[in-house]
């Protein structure tokens, strides 16, 4: 894993200079994410019946609708879930407006009131931003939120964990799955990170091995941007009609001394017009808002940086009137997978696998949902998994019990209906805008068709001199540093602990500056000319991933330490 | 070797202070509870004593809410071998009325080391485990940062200004241990598993009233904007001064 | 119950410094209750300096020997003390909180039954009762006590009670104390290896970055730091790791891995993408660098804008005098 250094080999730098990020991507290293069974370089291994990698609301609905199975029928199941983060949630992130009704059909004998929700939503609001007005707009059909709860997503990962807890399901935090072993074409489960490492790779006084464990059904529920399943998609040759696209949210929590009471979504400024995006507000309660800004990464200026705009946002007076005075409790960032239906995967479901969640792209981004798929996701995948076991046969064939439960499902329903939504504002903002109107109003009907994308990383960009006018000096009270950021992450990773981004080779100057502003936490910098990496400052968003050095599974335990995002 | 780690729960040092409305109390909102970073390094001894001497126990103690029992868990994982929890909502502000509970605990039990932390990063106290030590008339090294035993005998090292104290103790005794003693193992994964079925037994304790009563807990004082001493060497005496008498930090 | 017993130490029969801010506060605390302060120290014989603790307001000094005393002798010490407690009417005892002041406390409490408040750093008198000040969860909050009967037991944070010159009689008494040193044994004092002192509890963080241009040039951060006795760890910038100028090991995090020193002193560190998150928990930060605007600047309590090869050569002077 080396470090890029700059070079102008050639290549010449500075501004107006266009170039496509794939060009210095490297590609996924495969030879490292997937293991033979029974590979060398293991310590302990550990037998399961079911594994699930990821402890989010997909990998945790679905352990607890396995146990719950499991426990009606009399049936002894081991299952374990692995998460990489060092406790439940704090590698959660999400805005979050919730909609209920998988928490519903997973606990039946609960009431709303039960959840781990801060409260339901009451009044909503959306705006059209200037750079110094806020024009309220009709709440676009696609955005009602009525029926929906204000939540902290990691609140509501901690409590579905002593659930399974509770039911026996063994939850195994900070233990990040960093290769699939696998069986001819078959998934056998997954080899575990090493522990205690030091950045040349060599072993501490405290190293722990690798574990490998094995399963017969693994279940990938890691998130946005998944490692492993992306390995595994590659690998089995799954293809999508679109590929998938993201976008990267920053979002912020504060404690302000003026109450909020709405939740709040706004488009156009400060994401540029030819840009997608907009932001949300929501009261976890009336004096502790959670806030933040979208934007997707296909932005063609090279010169966008999304944690600065949300910098600049706070000053709007929209949100300042409610910050002005109050304290930045916590700071986070993750990627948000938007493809929609065109670029899920033709099949989420394998030789002893399925891909769960954010990982098989369920996500909708027109009404910003995502959670209750992800726990829908997880319940189908515990049904298919539950009948695949008494039956003895993990085959993709029966597995695919999972795809044709999800096809047959609201999940599918709602992606279809907002399949080109998103993809409508490839061309900008307003036609996008009207695009999108028009779909709505036909339900999805006009314009039709496919609309064709590129990934992310092949869109082309260009480091415009012209660009507005950047953040003074943030503040310290309003807005804030990079650096000051990473720390109200909770992030305290080893500082010597080994770069786990793959470079690619010879990134000049204009594209190391590319990296530093894409990336929230600061891990790039364009130092004396060449592209210095600041590993320890991932807080795992995965933007890196998608448009510049790739990321890999670290030391568990690495990365934000999230609260209450 | 029988061997005792008196364990606490507390929260996370990365912990943002909320103080509660009462002013009297840490607001747990969103807190992180772990087992006390320097707790650590004493089981890390522990079962490094042990697994030395070929043959033996560790047994873990906390005194705490019912949610210790995850904190005793976590050390159970690290391979200590059974544990006990003094179920208490109310953790005692006085050290002397912890290490009564504790010590009643310890009577007659034959342990050959009785270890702690060497202070809590809640209430940086740093006086439970010589307290325990006098209560049972055993003899006690603090802040351990380096040791050997041979028999019935040890030798600590503990750090001091400007140096460090070289100690010979006879066992059985109280040891504190400070950071640099060891390197705490992570729990493994089996041992995750095995953590689940090893003893937990759950006491409740009655304490004793204390002679310490909190009047309040406050955020420190505001820190006063920074300023520029002087320039150049000749500001020098100014800075000193100023670190001396107002900062008081030299 | 009004009277205080300040116990001090020494070291190789000399009085230890720490000892006049003990009396300091000893001498406070007795005239908020009307009382005296008897001064306490143990040795094997007579004690350098102990004719001086007069000055900070002792009433009486008594010097207890015995031959065991000579290095600290945590069993003997302790029954000492408590022997000395028991037989007089004192409203406050209070030690140092220093390394033997925070082990030898907690002694004397459990065999007096009674509470203590480790490392105070502020201390009243309120109805007739002592309360105290002590910093908790890592300095962030402050705990305000109240000790109900008496004595009550006191360490006092050291550098906080500013010795104060309230000269009294500090009448010099000798005495024998019987007994041994206990089973607990200080063998000998070693000098610290150098380069041990761990950063991330170093009580006070000599830090450095490009701004020291050459790794040579850092000889002038050891000097620093080594003029601070023992108490002080070089730091390093992770440019300046990175760079391989300095070991790992000297590495002050950038991802907020607490390092909450005393005193942090950042020489040739700008303060922008370095800025160390986990250093600004430091109680007090010193900026040395030549550009007046750099965002150090902002974040440091102190700051001298100059050249740091003759600033600090400078500081190094001053502080070996006050440490001398």
């Amino acid at each position: 894993m080396a470090e890029g250094a700059g070079s102008p080999k050639g290549v010449p730098d500075g501004p107006g200079k266009r170039f496509r990020p794939a060009q210095y991507q490297p590609p996924l290293p495969l030879d490292r994410l997937i293991l033979k069974d029974g590979a060398e370089g293991a310590g302990d291994r550990m037998e399961l019946d079911v594994l699930i990698v990821g402890a989010g609301p997909a990998g945790l609905a679905c352990a607890i609708e396995l146990a719950r199975l499991a426990q009606r029928e009399g049936t002894d199941r081991n299952i374990g879930v692995l998460e990489k983060a060092e406790s439940l949630g704090e590698h959660s992130l999400s805005g979050a407006v919730v909609n209920p009704r998988a928490f519903r059909e997973l606990f039946p004998d609960l009431k709303d009131a039960d959840f781990p929700f801060r409260g339901p939503v009451g009044k909503e609001r959306v705006a059209l931003l200037t750079s110094r007005r806020a024009i309220t707009l009709p709440t676009p059909p696609t955005m009602h939120n009525a029926g929906n709860y204000v939540a902290s997503l990691c609140e509501i990962v901690r409590w579905m964990g002593e659930r399974a807890t509770a039911l026996g399901v063994n939850v195994f935090t900070g233990f990040p799955a960093a290769s699939l072993l696998v069986d001819g074409r078959g998934v056998a489960g997954v080899r575990t990170a090493a522990t205690g490492l030091d950045r040349e790779g060599r072993p501490l006084s405290n190293y722990m091995a690798p574990n490998d464990l094995t399963a017969k059904v693994t279940a990938l529920a890691e998130g946005t941007r998944g490692t492993l399943s992306q390995a595994w998609l590659e690998w089995q040759a799954v293809r999508s009609e679109n590929p998938q696209i993201f976008a990267l949210g920053v979002k912020e929590i504060w404690e302000t001394k003026r109450p909020l009471d709405s939740i709040v979504h706004t488009l156009g400024w400060p994401v540029p017009t030819d840009g997608f995006g907009g932001s949300f507000m929501y009261p976890l309660e009336p004096n502790l808002v959670a806030l933040g800004l979208v934007v997707g990464l296909d932005y063609r200026n090279a010169a966008l940086d999304v944690h600065e705009l949300l910098q600049l946002m706070k000053l709007h007076p929209l949100f300042r009137q409610y910050l002005e005075g109050g304290e930045l409790v916590e700071w986070g960032a993750k990627t948000i997978p938007e493809g929609g239906y065109y670029a899920l995967p033709g099949r989420r479901a394998g030789d002893g696998v399925v891909l769960l969640g954010d990982s098989a792209g369920f996500v909708d981004v027109p009404s910003l949902k995502g959670i209750h798929y992800a726990m829908q996701s997880g319940i189908f995948a515990a049904r298919a998994i539950h009948a695949a076991l008494k039956a003895g046969d993990a085959s993709a064939a029966r597995l695919a019990d999972y795809d044709r439960l999800v096809n047959a499902s609201f999940i599918m329903n709602d992606l279809y209906r907002t399949r080109n939504m998103r993809l409508a504002f490839k061309d900008g903002f307003y036609a996008g805008g009207m695009k999108a109107a028009l779909m709505t109003l036909t339900g999805g009907r006009f314009p039709g068709g496919r609309i064709a994308m590129e990934p992310d990383a092949e869109v082309e960009r260009r480091l415009t001199p012209t660009l507005r006018p950047g953040l003074p000096t943030p503040d310290g009270r309003l807005t804030f540093s990079k650096v000051d950021a990473v720390f109200k992450s909770g992030n305290a990773t080893r500082d010597t602990i080994p770069i786990h981004l793959v470079v690619g080779k010879d990134v000049p100057t204009a594209v190391a500056e590319f990296y530093a502003r894409m990336c929230p936490a600061g891990v790039y910098e364009l130092a004396q000319g060449a592209l210095r990496v600041n590993a320890p400052n991932c807080v795992d968003c995965k933007a890196t991933d998608v448009l510049g050095p790739r990321w890999t599974p670290r030391e568990g335990g690495s990365g934000p330490k999230y609260k209450r995002m | 070797m029988k061997i005792a780690v008196c364990i606490k729960r507390v929260p996370d040092s990365e912990t943002r202070v909320k103080i509660a409305s009462d002013g009297k109390s840490l607001d747990e909102a969103g807190v992180k509870f772990i087992l006390n970073p320097y707790d650590e390094f004493a089981v890390e001894e522990a079962l490094r004593r042990k697994e030395k001497a070929g043959s033996g126990e560790v047994v873990v103690i906390a005194l705490g809410p019912a949610a210790a029992q995850e904190t005793i868990r976590t050390a159970l994982a690290m391979g200590a071998d059974r544990g006990i929890l003094l179920q208490s909502d109310r953790i005692p502000l006085d050290g002397l009325e912890v290490a009564q509970a504790l010590a009643a605990e310890f009577k007659g039990a034959g342990f050959d080391l009785i270890l702690f932390g060497k202070m809590a990063i809640d209430d940086y106290n740093h006086q439970v485990g010589p307290m325990v030590a006098e209560l049972l008339d055993l003899p006690c090294v603090t802040t351990v940062a380096h040791l050997e035993i041979d028999g019935g005998k040890g030798v600590a090292e503990r750090e001091i200004e400007g140096g460090v104290e070289v100690v010979e103790f006879p066992l059985p005794a109280v040891l504190t241990t400070d950071k640099g003693l060891n390197e705490p193992r992570y729990p493994a994964l089996k041992g995750i598993m095995a953590a689940k079925k090893k003893p937990l037994e759950v006491k409740t304790v009655s304490l004793g009233g204390g002679g310490l009563e909190l009047l309040a807990l406050t955020p420190p004082p505001e820190r006063k904007e920074g300023k520029i001493v002087g320039e150049g060497a000749a500001a020098v005496p100014e800075l000193v001064r100023l670190l001396r008498e107002e900062a008081k930090v030299l | 119950m009004s009277n205080v017993l300040a116990v001090l130490e020494q070291r190789d029969g000399a009085l230890r410094k720490v000892s006049h801010e003990v009396v300091t506060g000893a001498r406070r605390l007795a005239d908020a209750l009307g009382g005296s302060v008897e001064a306490l120290v143990l040795a094997a014989g007579a004690v350098r300096g102990a004719e001086q603790v007069g000055r900070f307001g002792a009433d009486k000094v008594i010097t207890l020997t015995n031959a065991a005393f000579g290095l600290y002798a945590p069993e003997g010490y302790a029954r000492a003390i408590a022997e000395r407690v028991k037989s007089g009417t004192y409203g406050v005892v209070a030690f140092a909180a220093s390394a033997t002041g925070k082990d030898l406390a907690p002694r004397v409490a459990a065999r007096l039954g009674r509470p203590l408040a480790q490392d105070v750093t502020d201390f009243g008198v309120e109805g007739g009762a002592v309360t105290v000040t002590r910093p908790v969860y890592a300095g962030k909050a402050l705990l305000k006590l109240k000790i109900t009967g008496a004595p009550a037991l006191i360490s006092l944070r050291p550098s906080v009670f500013t010795p104060v010159e309230r000269p009294k009689a500090g009448a010099q008494e000798t005495a024998a104390a019987g007994g041994s040193a206990g089973r607990v044994v200080v063998k000998q004092i070693k000098a610290a290896e150098a380069g041990t002192l761990d950063v991330a509890e170093a009580p006070i963080i000599v830090s450095g970055g490009r701004g020291l241009k050459e790794p040579a040039n850092f000889k002038v951060l050891e000097e620093l730091a080594a003029a601070f006795a023992g108490r002080a760890a070089v730091g390093a910038s992770r440019a300046v790791v990175d760079a391989g100028w300095r070991p790992h090991a000297e590495q002050v995090g950038q991802t907020g891995k607490t390092v909450s020193p005393t005193l942090y002193v950042a020489v040739g560190i700008s303060g922008a993408i370095q800025h160390l998150a986990g250093m600004r928990t430091s109680k007090v930060i010193v900026a040395i660098n030549k550009d007046k605007d750099a965002p150090i600047f902002k974040v440091a309590d102190y700051g001298i804008v100059g050249d740091l090869f003759e600033v600090v050569p400078k500081l190094t002077e001053e502080i070996k005098k006050t440490h001398g």
